[in-house]
């Protein structure tokens, strides 16, 4: 019996970064997954959450429940976002009616390569990827969801790939939301380091969890001109060799 | 037209994310900072039991601090000790200085204590005529600098041995013709000296405060602490009311953990028990002990059933070594006694939080400080606490509220998002298209300061999936 | 101008009326209820056992960069004693009164002049032109390679005045780890008897300048152990 997967797209996602979801389609539909699309669906309320409107936050958490409250699975190619779903719903809606449904969805919603390793098993989907590539270790999907060893499980096994590590792969780009724009100097001090790192590395690509870590690092790599090209997991694992165009982000 | 904290904290913050000879010697120090802590870390068996363990400690302690306290000053004033409780800086530094007055002190040397950073009792005891000697090294070089301390563990990790030679040689001795550490070191030690052996009071801050032996403990490793307790006539201890642990035997798991997280040392070359002032029959030691009990804001955070833990902090530096912010603004940036998340953190309380919250802001939550912190506090938790905080106290700018108060309206409207999102693309598209991107109309503009601008797509997820990603 | 010591009961409150201010601020605050999550589970072993404790001690003196002699006699512990301090420069040596120090010094029979503690005179602490001094210690903690001295040892600038800092101790002394070390001194009331202990872990050092480490800073640059393995 096929797996229902219900799947939230971060509002960054859907409205700039439309391939990171195609490609997570296109990656569970592959290993059997049956997939819907929520249209009522908006935000997961992190923006507000962060910057420390938690009463704007709540309402937002609240339609989330209700959109994905009868999801099997949901499924979202962001660790930062499920990790707000999953460590901070609870506190965020301790005095709301939705507080039990908020706390059963939490158990059901998964980012990405959790979703391939932990739930479905798998770890080899059917990918061709001849290329070097090094992983940065998007934050919230570490420390929040303690991801350590999954994504680089769904790496290794993408035929042709190269995998190169980087050092300091675990320090922050300094993408952090707002914080990008409002700290901006720090934030691009903090890409530029990891950007120096990847460069290190000589690889052609650079992967990460967190789509929102690969905008801001293209961006950075972006204005250096550097030859590395940022690429969603799920973009990399959706190549299955036939594809005659990378799916990569275009370089503008 | 005086600059707000947060003002003067962006300026100092462009600066020194530009300044890339500062973000290579801060890389260099926490690179050897990452390989030494993590040879330590090794050292121990069970490091998740031993951070555990601390918290437990720690837990213990705070949530019954007036007890140990009381236990505390009893085994210290039976052995001829005194003990003072300071409300806030002004009592503590006014208390210290009366002393060093009524008792004839020309000369004071002292070893580390962030508290007296917080309390700033050097000013005012040299403003009474009183000559203070820092005597660590980190803290003796800032000194000649005039400048405050820019990391809690090591406090010149800023300046590389070039910089330090020619304080040295401007301010202490021409003759100082070498950059070699060794020499700087005996240089530094020749001058000191003079001062251990001069200084009628030694002032010394204190790690722990032991209730159960009533004595104080002082984990260091260049012996300037040793000399500031063992050879001037009066010992002062300046301390938080928050070091207390409960017994003797929590030092067995504290002292190698203390020196694991601050400079990946087994355990520091010193761990230094001291109870009093000399006793008879002794050889040596100070005729009188003073122990400064500060409390200046720990007391309200005990009240804070979130962020009393806070309080458990061991002052190991780890955080800082560890915090990606930290490592390209590095310490001085903040402005504030403490830097990096604890005191990002701790400042609200101890200051305000009007003038401090932007700390709290001036993060990632990348969560590496909680990761790593010996006694596990929570701090990208708390960050994000105080975040929420600021905004309850209404201390956040009206334009900021304003803009949420939209943001959520449009959120609960999946039509009126889809909208939006459309919109904004749009509207960038134009803008870009009249080739106007990083001008004033730019609503991206800050973004694109530092980074290509993101390529636009020409329609939505949610547009594709309407059109032909819905069929299985 | 030395203050003479009063005989203290209790601080009068109207010397220090903050200090029940600050009380009253703790106990008001301690009493919100902060819930506690579960604690350690029992018997987990945060460090490795110490089954070696002589081999594990002279390990961690080489890691501390302090030297660790064995002998095994008082006589060899005196020609030791001898040989470390002529490859000193001149100048007297302090010494801690206490018997075995007076053998092993007698033993030893140094060129230099000896100067024995004392507390009833002021020329009884070392002083700045002591080259070197010799101590006993409490205790030796093989988990960290490092010496237990109390105020007893001769004195609290004993073990830190000198640049050369020799204690004479016998295997008998060595406990595992800082567990038993610290709980020997609770249960032995070692510091109501002594104003000052201190658990040393090699010479004094610093890394201050450019995280590069430096040995011998204010204090000893020579951390020298004598070990006797005959008490």
């Amino acid at each position: 019996m096929k797996r229902k997967v219900s799947l939230f797209v971060p509002c960054f996602v859907d409205q700039l970064l439309p391939e990171v979801a195609v490609d997570t389609v296109k990656v569970l539909r592959r290993i059997g997954c049956a997939v819907e699309f929520p249209e009522d669906q908006t935000c997961c309320g992190q923006p507000a959450l962060n910057t420390g409107y938690w009463g704007d936050a709540r309402p937002c958490a609240e339609h989330f429940v209700r959109v994905f409250k009868n999801a099997d699975f949901v499924v979202c190619p962001s660790g930062s976002c499920v990790s707000v779903i999953r460590l901070f719903y609870p506190e965020l809606l301790a005095h709301s009616s939705l507080r039990e449904d908020a706390a059963a969805l939490a158990s059901r919603t998964f980012e990405f390569s959790e979703f391939l390793v932990k739930v479905a098993a798998v770890t080899q989907v059917g990918a061709t990827f001849p290329h070097s590539v090094t992983y940065h270790a998007s934050c919230h999907g570490l420390r929040e969801l303690k991801l350590r060893d999954e994504p680089l499980q769904l790496l290794r096994q993408v035929d042709g790939l190269k995998l190169i590590e980087m050092v300091r792969s675990e320090e922050c780009c300094g993408f952090g939301g707002t914080f990008a724009v409002k700290f901006a100097d720090i934030s691009a001090a903090m890409g530029t380091s990891k950007a120096e790192s990847v460069a290190a590395t000589g690889a052609e690509f650079v992967t990460a969890t967190d789509p929102s870590c690969l905008m801001h690092l293209q961006g950075i790599l972006g204005k250096r001109q550097a030859p590395t090209r940022t690429i969603y997991l799920a973009s990399i694992l959706a190549q299955d060799g036939l594809a005659q165009k990378s799916s990569a982000q275009e370089r503008p | 037209m005086s600059q707000t904290a947060a003002q003067r904290f962006l300026q100092d913050a462009a600066v020194k994310s530009a300044d890339l000879v500062h973000r290579e010697i801060i890389r260099r120090g926490m690179d050897s900072y990452d390989v030494a802590h993590l040879k330590g870390r090794a050292r121990i068996k069970d490091w998740e039991a031993a951070r555990q363990k601390c918290q437990e400690i720690k837990r213990e302690a705070i949530n019954h601090l007036d007890r140990y306290l009381l236990q505390f000053e009893e085994k210290v004033i039976a052995r001829g000790g005194h003990v003072f409780w300071a409300a806030n800086s002004e009592e503590a530094c006014t208390y210290v200085k009366n002393l060093a007055t009524r008792l004839g002190v020309r000369t004071v040397v002292k070893s580390k204590s962030m508290v007296t950073e917080e309390i700033q009792l050097s000013p005012v005891l040299e403003k009474a005529g009183i000559k203070v000697w820092e005597t660590d090294l980190g803290e003796f070089i800032v000194q000649l600098r005039e400048e405050p301390p820019y990391h809690i563990v090591t406090p010149a990790m800023h300046l590389n041995r070039g910089q330090i030679a020619k304080l040295f040689r401007e301010k202490l001795d021409p003759a100082i013709d070498s950059d070699d550490p060794v020499y700087l070191m005996a240089a530094a030690r020749r001058i000191l000296r003079q001062a251990f052996f001069a200084a009628e009071m030694g002032i010394s801050g204190a790690n722990f405060l032991v209730a159960d032996a009533g004595v104080i403990a002082i984990s260091t490793n260049e012996g300037n602490g040793r000399l500031c307790t063992s050879v001037p006539r009066i010992h002062v201890v300046v301390t938080g009311i928050e070091k207390v642990i409960p017994r003797l035997e929590d030092l067995a798991v504290l002292w190698p953990v203390l020196a694991t997280s601050g400079t990946g040392q087994g355990i520091t070359t010193y761990g230094t028990l001291i109870g009093g002032p000399r006793r008879p029959g002794e050889v040596d030691g100070a005729e009188e002990f003073h122990v400064v009990l500060v409390d200046n804001g720990r007391s309200q955070l005990l009240a804070d059933a979130e962020q009393r833990e806070v309080l458990h902090c061991i002052r190991c530096g780890a955080c800082l070594n560890i915090c990606p912010v930290f490592r390209h603004v590095g310490g001085h940036t903040y402005g504030t006694t403490y830097p990096g998340p604890i005191g990002s953190v701790l400042t609200p309380h101890l200051n305000g939080i009007k003038e401090f919250k932007h700390l709290s802001y001036a993060s990632s939550l990348c969560g590496a400080c909680s990761s790593v912190c010996p006694v596990k506090i929570d701090l990208a938790h708390h960050l994000l606490q105080n975040r929420r905080n600021a905004t309850e106290a209404g201390a956040t700018s009206s334009s900021e509220r304003l803009i949420f108060r939209a943001w959520r309206y449009a959120m609960l409207r999946p039509r009126m998002y889809a909208l939006g999102g459309w919109s904004v693309r749009k509207a960038l598209r134009i803008i870009y298209g009249l080739g106007l991107a990083g001008s004033i109309l730019d609503p991206m503009r800050v973004w694109n300061r530092y980074r290509s601008p993101v390529p636009l797509p020409s329609e939505s997820f949610r547009a594709r999936w309407r059109k032909n990603l819905g069929a299985d | 101008m030395v203050q003479t010591k009063e005989a203290q009961t209790k601080e009068a409150p109207t010397e220090n009326p903050s200090r029940d201010r600050i009380l009253e601020r703790i106990r008001a605050g301690l009493r919100t209820v902060v819930p506690e999550p579960p604690a350690l589970r029992s018997g987990q072993v945060i460090f490795e056992p110490v089954n070696n404790p002589l081999e594990r001690f002279q390990q961690e003196c080489v890691g501390n960069l302090m030297e660790c002699t064995l002998t095994a006699d008082s006589a060899a512990s005196a020609r030791h004693l001898s040989k470390v301090l002529q490859s000193l420069p001149e100048g007297e040596a302090f010494v801690q009164e206490d018997p075995a120090l007076r053998r092993l010094i007698e033993l030893a029979a140094p060129a230099r002049p000896i100067r024995w503690s004392s507390p009833s005179s002021s020329e009884g602490a070392p002083g700045e032109a002591s080259q070197a001094t010799v101590t006993l210690a409490e205790a030796l903690i093989a988990q960290t390679g490092s010496i237990l001295v109390t105020s007893s040892c001769g004195g609290r600038g004993a073990s830190v005045i000198a640049p050369c800092h020799i204690v004479y101790a016998t295997v008998a002394q060595l406990v595992p780890d800082l567990a038993t070390a610290l709980s020997r001194v609770s249960q032995e009331r070692k510091l109501d008897s002594n104003s000052f202990a201190c658990v040393i872990s090699g010479s004094s050092r610093t890394a201050d300048i450019e995280k590069i480490l430096v040995q011998g800073a204010h204090g000893p640059r020579r951390l020298v152990v004598i070990l006797q393995t005959a008490t």
